[in-house]
Order: C-alpha cells, then sequence, then structure tokens
C-alpha cells in the first residue's frame, strides 16, 4: 500500500491536471468545472506540499551544516554564516508576512534582499562570460573531424553576427543566417521532436506507476 | 463536459499515442518482442566515472538539475531520479562517496528516498548518510554557488549531471571540469545542450535522458516505452512529409484537421 495509494493519488490528480485546460463545461452533476477544480481545490494543495518540503529540506541544511560547525570542520565559519543567514532571512520574511502593514520591516527585509543576494547572483551569473571562453577554447581544439565542424561552423556564425564579419567578406551575414536556419534548425526540431516523445512516454509511466525509480528503484 | 476548440486532434492524438506506447510495453512485457537499445557511451561511462573516483578516494557529485517535480520539466527531474537510482547502486557496488545537490524542496525528500532505498537494495543500508543528498538553495545562482563550493572543497572526481539545466549548466560543467572530474551530462532543454556537449566528457542529448532508466536497467516496460517512441516518431514523420506535400499542393486538408 506504501506504493498504491500514491500512484493512485497520482493517477487521479495527474488526469485532472491534463484535462483541465482542453475541457469545457462542468463535471456531470456537479457545477465544478476541472479547471475551477484545479484552480480552487488542487492548486492550495500544492503550495502545502511545497511548504512541508521546504521545511524538510530547510532542517537537512540546518543539520549537515550545524554538525560541520559543531564539530569545527574545514569552512565551518562559512557554514555559520550560512545557518545566520537562512534564520535572519526567515525570520525578517515571516515578520513581514505576519504584518503587511509594517513597511518599514519589508524595506529592511527587501534592502537585504536587494543589496545583499541580488548583487552576489548578478556576480554568480557574470561568471559565464569567462566559463564560455575557457569552455569554447576546450571545444574548439581541432582534435577530431566534429570538432573542426564545430569550430568552423562557431568562426562563421561569429563573423556573420559581428560587423566585421561583412567588412571581410559580403557573404558571412547570409551564411550564418543559413547555418542558424536550416541545418541548425533542422536538428535543434529533430532533438526537441524526441525529448517530447520522451518526455511524454515517461509522464506516461509514472501516471500509470509503471515508472517506480522515484520509490527508490523497485519495479 | 466537451472538449475546448483547439483541443480536438490533440487530444485524440493523445490517446492514440497512449495506446501505441501501451500496447508496445504490453508486447515488451510479454516478452514476445524485447527491444534492444544503441549503445550510449555517456550511460555506459557512468560506470567507468564511478570506479575512477574510488580509486582516487574521492566523491561522486550528482545534480538532477533545477527542475521540479511538477509541470511540463517534471520528466527530466523523474529521468534524473532513475539515473540516480543505478547511480546509488554503482556508488554501493565500489563503495565511493555520492553526493547529491538538490535546488527543488519538494525533489529533495524524492532524492533522499531513491539514495536510502539505493544503498538499502544493494544491502549497504550503513552507507547513507545524512550529507548524502543536500539541499543547497531554490534560489538559482545561490544553488550554482553551493555545487560549486562541493566540487572545489570535496575536489570531486565525478560529476554528474542529468535533469532539467537552465544558465547553471555551464557554470557547474566547467566547474567540475576546473577540478579535473570526469563528466557526464545530460538534459532535454535545447539551448544547454551546446554547452554541455562543449565542458563535457559525455553528453546525453535530448530524449537519450529518458532512455537512461530503460539502458540501466533493461527493465521490459522500460525498453518497450523506448520501443514506442520510435513508432511515434515514424508516425510525425510521416505526418510532416504528407502535411509538406499537401501544403506544396495547396491542400489545407490536414492543417485544418490539426487546429481543430
Amino acid at each position: 500500500m506504501r506504493k498504491e495509494i500514491p500512484i493512485l493519488i497520482t493517477l487521479v490528480i495527474g488526469l485532472i491536471f491534463l484535462l483541465s485546460p482542453i475541457t469545457t463545461g462542468n463535471i456531470p452533476g456537479t457545477e465544478w468545472s476541472l479547471r475551477k477544480l484545479v484552480a480552487d481545490a488542487l492548486s492550495p494543495w500544492t503550495i502545502v506540499i511545497a511548504a512541508f518540503a521546504l521545511g524538510l529540506a530547510s532542517a537537512n541544511l540546518v543539520r549537515i551544516h550545524g554538525n560541520i560547525i559543531s564539530r569545527k570542520r574545514t569552512g565551518w565559519v562559512y557554514s555559520t554564516i550560512l545557518v545566520v543567514t537562512l534564520l535572519f532571512f526567515g525570520i525578517t520574511r515571516t515578520l513581514v508576512e505576519l504584518d503587511p502593514a509594517n513597511t518599514e520591516m519589508a524595506k529592511f527585509y527587501g534592502n537585504f534582499f536587494n543589496f545583499l543576494y541580488n548583487p552576489l547572483s548578478g556576480a554568480m551569473f557574470a561568471l559565464l562570460a569567462f566559463y564560455i571562453a575557457s569552455a569554447a577554447y576546450r571545444a574548439f581544439r581541432l582534435r577530431s573531424l566534429e570538432a573542426t565542424i564545430l569550430l568552423v561552423a562557431a568562426v562563421i556564425v561569429m563573423l556573420g553576427a559581428a560587423p566585421v564579419g561583412a567588412l571581410i567578406w559580403d557573404y558571412f551575414p547570409s551564411l550564418q543566417t543559413w547555418l542558424l536556419r536550416v541545418p541548425n534548425l533542422a536538428g535543434q526540431r529533430a532533438i526537441i521532436i524526441g525529448a517530447a516523445l520522451g518526455g511524454f512516454t515517461t509522464s506516461l509511466r509514472i501516471l500509470l506507476g509503471l515508472e517506480r525509480g522515484h520509490f527508490g528503484g523497485e519495479q | 463536459m466537451n472538449l475546448a476548440p483547439g483541443n480536438i486532434f490533440g487530444f485524440y492524438a493523445l490517446l492514440v499515442a497512449s495506446a501505441v506506447v501501451l500496447v508496445v510495453i504490453w508486447v515488451a512485457k510479454k516478452g514476445s518482442f524485447v527491444p534492444t537499445l544503441r549503445r550510449i557511451t555517456g550511460l555506459d561511462a557512468m560506470e567507468e566515472a564511478v570506479g575512477r573516483a574510488t580509486e582516487m578516494g574521492r566523491p561522486v557529485h550528482f545534480s538532477p538539475g533545477i527542475a521540479d517535480i511538477a509541470g511540463e520539466f517534471a520528466p527530466q527531474t523523474f529521468a534524473a531520479m532513475e539515473v540516480l537510482s543505478f547511480l546509488t547502486g554503482l556508488s554501493a557496488k565500489y563503495d565511493s562517496e555520492l553526493i547529491v545537490s538538490i535546488r527543488m524542496p519538494t525533489v529533495f525528500p524524492v532524492a533522499e528516498d531513491v539514495v536510502k532505498q539505493g544503498y538499502l537494495a544493494a544491502g549497504k543500508a550503513d552507507k547513507f548518510k545524512e550529507s548524502c543528498v543536500r539541499f543547497l538553495s531554490s534560489e538559482q545562482f545561490a544553488y550554482i554557488a553551493g555545487v560549486l563550493g562541493i566540487m572545489h572543497r570535496e575536489k570531486v572526481a565525478a560529476n554528474i549531471m542529468v535533469g532539467g539545466f537552465w544558465a547553471e549548466s555551464l557554470l557547474m560543467a566547467e566547474g567540475g571540469a576546473h577540478v579535473g572530474a570526469i563528466q557526464i551530462a545530460g538534459t532535454a532543454n535545447m539551448l544547454q545542450i551546446p554547452f554541455f556537449v562543449a565542458a563535457c566528457d559525455y553528453t546525453l542529448i535530448g530524449e537519450e535522458i529518458y532512455a537512461g532508466g530503460a539502458y540501466l536497467s533493461q527493465d521490459r516496460i522500460k525498453l518497450g516505452s523506448i520501443a514506442s517512441q520510435d513508432y511515434l516518431k515514424l508516425a510525425l514523420m510521416a505526418m510532416l512529409f504528407v502535411g509538406a506535400v499537401l501544403m506544396t499542393l495547396d491542400n489545407p486538408w490536414l492543417r485544418n484537421v490539426i487546429v481543430r
């Protein structure tokens, strides 16, 4: 029963979510449409489940880093900062939610989020620029025929997109457009169709309980 | 209750496609037709990656991506759980340490259960530690910072990433490359595949991530569903061909049927 009940719930709820956007009218014998059922009765449950999951996940975070702090393992200072920050953001946000009229508290919370978290997040994103360069260097090394094709195509696309490309050779922009719209798009569509079918059959297996890997691997 | 306009063809196509999948699964389960899958080097390399980690005495890192277990990207997360289940078995077999980093809180209990059950099934329940599955942050870039921290601090020998990835794909793949980890990555998110191809040793492209569970377990039900995808692909190719011919002949019949 540990697996049968979750599978039954998955099937019923999955079918409701699947049919709700493509049907109109009420469920026979009721005054509820599937859309209303999803919006008013089921969606709130997803919030409750997500909240419980967040609680479990946060407890895991605190336990792991609490262990590092208590044993003074390498990097325990960073673990302390993490736990203190988690508690700080958790408590201040709770105070904001409990008293929405308290704009000072909302501003205090917002300042920390906007001026501490956002710049750090932006810095992480900015790392991409450097990582693209180092990844491109490795990928474009002439090690094989595929790498050579990749290098040639990339150079044409870069020159086609940069103003200097057209100055070097008039045909670079049109060659770039052809590369992107014909071979590249054809490959992309093939991958998207394959991935969509893969997603569909996986979803069907999950709905019907044929896929049980997420229960711990038992079939 | 009726079907909304514009969804009629889609609904019946869904029914037919589901029937095709179920019939092929049924036939495969009976054993009268057991599909074989072509070699997928990325999946074959997992054993090599875990073995290498054991030899080096360093951990294996796994990320199931940043997609949730609900919504359109959920199948990628479930495909990642299949791979994680297999990876846990390998980790138990080779006695290597496994670290699973999680972004979505809803994925955390599922991943924890998969790892716990995986060790239990391998008869090594004592190998499961609370630090095996680590929730880092539900914020995308805070999660990446956490993953990069784990890679550098714990000097991971293998970095396996299968699931839904977005802007973090290259950051994680390059982070793994910088610590010298053998890297296997896979996603169905089209725009991130080139980053994985450029930065990783092996890449699972699109549908290959969904084949992971079938390929690694050789389970007939899963093999059947993978084979059914090929039949559906053939049907789609036929439809594309007929549609292209009809539209070239200025006959919109098929298009009108599809948009109903």
